[in-house]
């Protein structure tokens, strides 16, 4: 009997351990609408949240297909950074329409990460210490090209000529605001899900993961799906810029780089929502969602701004807790 | 000099299942340099780990001059002068300190007085032990800059520079050159006549054996059978009957399978670690061809090499006629070579992933629609395999972790059984597996072999070879050194050219 209780109790602890992300998320909605109500309850808000969520996610998912390979790219967000620079000032600078605006940047984001690449695949860096450095890189190359300043409207090119626009169009807004900022973050979830758990790419890449050696060893290209892996993630990483800098109306000066901390505790979550032990997309979106609850709602309960950095750190550090502290050792 | 003896009365050590040692007597005298020699798993390292006090749960007594003493912690062992040294010397070192303080790391942490390094004091005595032995690296020097010879001379600089009366020596030799080895024996040698040391050598090299101890203990299952001196009349075979005894050998059930045309093809395959050293060898269709050698022969080396796994250096695979360009396994598993590695939970099965998965991993292709994998397709692939090859498990959706090692073993098989390959190369497939989960594996590979692939079997347990080959090439340090007929050979031949024994015509060239 007392073994049959013990299994029971240890099933009751697993389940409240793999949600307890979910769970955490539904008891900050109880709490914030008991103490709060309307003021946080309501529609407005619930669009506030997802609104502010978004940005968080989309880097999350950047990362989470890196970390589904067990990569790490500690320099997502200063990248985002300059491909903020690159799609402001295709569009402003040099007048290109604004799909084109995309594009380039898009593409620009995926020639910078052939270094990433180059460091962590051909020269053999451990993921950390590679893009540690490439943070820097990427913030001086960034400030270079924009000549120290931001880019947003009105303000002349480094070498003084004006810019061929002088104002932002409404569709350039748009991308930053409620509804479309939420569609593409729920795209980007959806795509990525998909890629993840229902393509084979996305499997081998869960396989690499979770055994390199195993992984080769069953014939899977290693290096070859690590460099998909990370290309998808720099078109991660340029929507999230683009985001950031359509929010922002113009690409100010490192306006990417402090998203850094918030996403990777999203994907952190993530990992153990639902007992799933790898990073994936909906949890990457718990994560991200559970992390923004918390500022929106704290925010409306007038605790300091400058005391939630502390809350967001505590929330990290118990997910992680749930993620390693109860791993059995193998 | 005063003689000291240590030795072991009565000495059994039990595992779950099995016996590791019993009833060993054992006894070994400073001055005097002593082989201990037996196949794998026959008591070696376990009894070599009860003497440095590294095994405390054996029963019967270790003696020290003949009075038994309490020796269940290495400190204690340390203390009446055991000293091993393991054959993973790395594991021993810090790489990035230098000779010197490699050398005195025990005096150290012991000796060191106060919070301030005696620098000068440390050069100064470490280099006093390493001229004593007439080891000329540099102290100043950093060990990570040190071959495996020299990081093994610092590590028996560091045994005789603490107290050292009996000195273990596990498999010093199996990773060094001639020369390196020489230069060991020379130290060895030394070492006996300057130190009032005796010197315990582990070593499956038994031509080293005779060339360098003055005695020589024979163990099999975990009993020592056998303890004579080695004269000039001592000879390698007679070595390697005491090391096999008699024992009565399991048999499986050879399928004979029609003989088909080469299909896979190795010509001086030299790999880019060096563990691989010229290695050619072929096999047909239906054949079964076995790699025999003792652990550490290369053989593992050679699956990878073959598999695109390890850098080959030079020399050529065949597939078909076709050169292969083997730069990593996804290139092979194209081809059509398959590998079932040894370490099967790290290398062989994905344990984190389920039993489905698992199975379609190596042809996942074949149950997508475009990009999109589709899941009945795999989860049918999955029942098949699971009922054809005999895995116990609840349901296809079970972790693997959750399987037993012969399960485990399975999957690492049948994942291969989908895909169109033609070679098949098995690793020590039956490690740590149960004797009825091995009949099943054996099956398994002969149905492998009548489907008309070509197999490669390795293993280091001979007795299976015998039983499911048809053909043997027995690896020696890298090499072959014989191609043999399964039918016309033996355990005891197979065991000869094992050891690094020569073929007879050579042996009477050089009697």
């Amino acid at each position: 009997m007392t073994s049959l209780q013990g299994i029971k109790k240890q099933r009751v602890g697993r389940f409240l351990l793999d949600w307890a992300a979910v769970l955490t998320l539904l008891l900050c909605f109880v709490v914030f609408t008991l103490v709060k109500g309307k003021a946080f309850m309501s529609e407005s808000n619930m669009i506030n949240i997802l609104r502010a969520m978004s940005i968080t996610t989309v880097f999350g998912i950047a990362m989470t297909v890196t970390m589904a390979t067990d990569g790490f790219d500690m320099s997502a967000c200063t990248l985002a950074s300059c491909s903020a620079y690159v799609f402001v000032s295709m569009y402003l600078w040099y007048g290109l329409s604004l799909g084109m605006s995309i594009v380039v940047s898009v593409l620009v984001t995926l020639v910078m990460y052939q270094l990433t690449m180059f460091l962590i695949l051909v020269c053999k860096i451990p993921d950390m210490l590679a893009t540690a450095s490439l943070m820097f890189v990427h913030q001086g190359l960034g400030q270079w090209y924009i000549g120290g300043g931001a880019v947003s409207t009105g303000m002349r090119l480094p070498n003084g000529n004006p810019p061929v626009r002088t104002a932002l169009s409404p569709a350039f807004s748009a991308i930053g605001r409620a509804p479309l900022i939420i569609i593409i973050m729920l795209a980007c979830v959806l795509l990525v899900y998909i890629f993840l758990e229902h393509t084979k790419y996305g499997r081998y890449m869960y396989a690499i993961g979770g055994n390199k050696q195993a992984a080769k060893l069953s014939g899977i290209n290693v290096k070859g799906y690590r460099y998909m892996a990370g290309m998808i993630t720099a078109v991660f990483i340029a929507v999230g810029g683009i985001m950031v800098a359509s929010r922002g109306s113009s690409a100010q000066v490192m306006n990417s780089d402090g998203y850094f901390m918030q996403s990777l505790a999203a994907v952190f979550i993530g990992r153990t929502v639902g007992g799933a032990e790898k990073p994936n997309a909906l949890g990457t979106l718990v994560g991200a969602m559970l992390v923004s609850t918390l500022e929106n709602g704290l925010t409306i309960l007038a605790v300091p701004y400058y005391m939630l950095p502390a809350v967001k750190g505590g929330v990290l550090a118990l997910a992680l807790i749930a993620a390693y502290a109860t791993k059995k050792e193998q | 000099m005063e003689r000291s003896t240590l030795g072991t009365r009565q000495v059994s050590i039990e595992f779950p299942g099995v016996k590791a040692l019993s009833n060993v007597d054992f006894e070994v005298s400073t001055g005097e340099i002593r082989a201990v020699v037996g196949a794998n798993g026959a008591g070696k390292s376990t009894l070599m780990k009860v003497l440095a006090g590294a095994n405390p749960e054996y029963t019967g007594d270790v003696l020290l001059n003949g009075k038994p003493i309490e020796l269940r912690t290495p400190l204690a062992a340390k203390r009446i002068g055991v000293q091993i040294v393991y054959q993973e010397v790395d594991t021993a070192l810090i790489p990035t300190f230098s000779v010197a303080e490699n050398v005195m790391l025990n005096d150290t942490v012991v000796n060191q007085k106060g919070v301030a390094m005696n620098w000068r004091r440390m050069y100064r005595e470490a280099q006093k032990v390493l001229d004593r032995l007439h080891i000329t690296v540099s102290p100043r020097r950093l060990v990570q800059d040190l071959t495996l010879a020299e990081k093994q001379m610092v590590l028996i600089a560091r045994a005789v520079q603490s107290q050292c009366s009996f000195l273990i020596l596990d498999e010093p030799t199996a990773p060094l050159s001639e020369t390196e080895t020489s230069r060991l024996f020379e130290l060895v040698n030394h070492l006996k006549a300057n130190e009032n040391i005796a010197i315990v050598f582990i070593s499956h090299r038994i031509n080293e054996i005779i060339q360098i101890c003055d005695r020589y203990t024979v163990m099999r299952n975990g009993e020592v059978v056998d303890t004579s001196p080695v004269t000039k009349d001592t000879t390698t075979r007679e070595i390697v009957e005491k090391m096999l005894g008699r024992s009565f050998e399991e048999n499986f059930p050879k399928e004979v399978v029609p003989i088909g045309d080469k299909v896979f093809e190795v010509d001086s395959l030299v790999s880019d670690d060096g563990k691989v050293q010229g290695v050619s060898l072929y096999a047909r269709r239906g054949e079964i061809v076995g790699i025999a050698g003792l652990v550490g022969a290369g053989k593992s080396e050679l699956c990878k090499t073959l598999f695109g796994a390890a850098k080959v250096h030079s020399g050529a695979i065949n597939l078909k006629n076709k050169k292969l360009r083997m730069t990593n396994p996804s290139h092979a598993v194209k081809s059509g070579i398959a590998l079932v590695p040894e370490e099967r939970r790290k290398e062989g099965v994905l344990v984190n992933e389920n039993v489905a998965f698992n199975l379609s991993i190596s042809s996942l292709s074949k149950y997508c629609k475009g990009p999109f994998m589709h899941k009945p397709a795999i989860k049918v692939n999955a029942l098949k395999q699971v009922e054809d090859l005999g895995i116990v498990t609840p349901h296809v959706q079970q972790y693997v972790k959750n399987l037993s090692g012969g399960n485990q073993q399975k999957v690492s098989i049948g994942k291969w059984l989908a895909t169109d390959c033609s070679v098949y190369i098995f690793d020590e497939p039956t490690k740590g597996v149960d004797v009825g989960a091995k009949r099943e594996i054996f099956h398994l590979i002969n149905d492998i072999a009548k489907q008309g692939n070509a197999v490669i079997y390795a293993s280091c347990e001979n007795s299976e070879i015998l039983s499911i080959t048809d053909r043997v090439y027995v690896m020696f340090d890298g090499r072959v050194m014989a191609e043999l007929a399964t039918k016309d050979t033996s355990e005891d031949e197979i065991m000869h050219y094992a050891v690094g024994g020569q073929s007879p015509q050579v042996r009477e060239e050089h009697p």
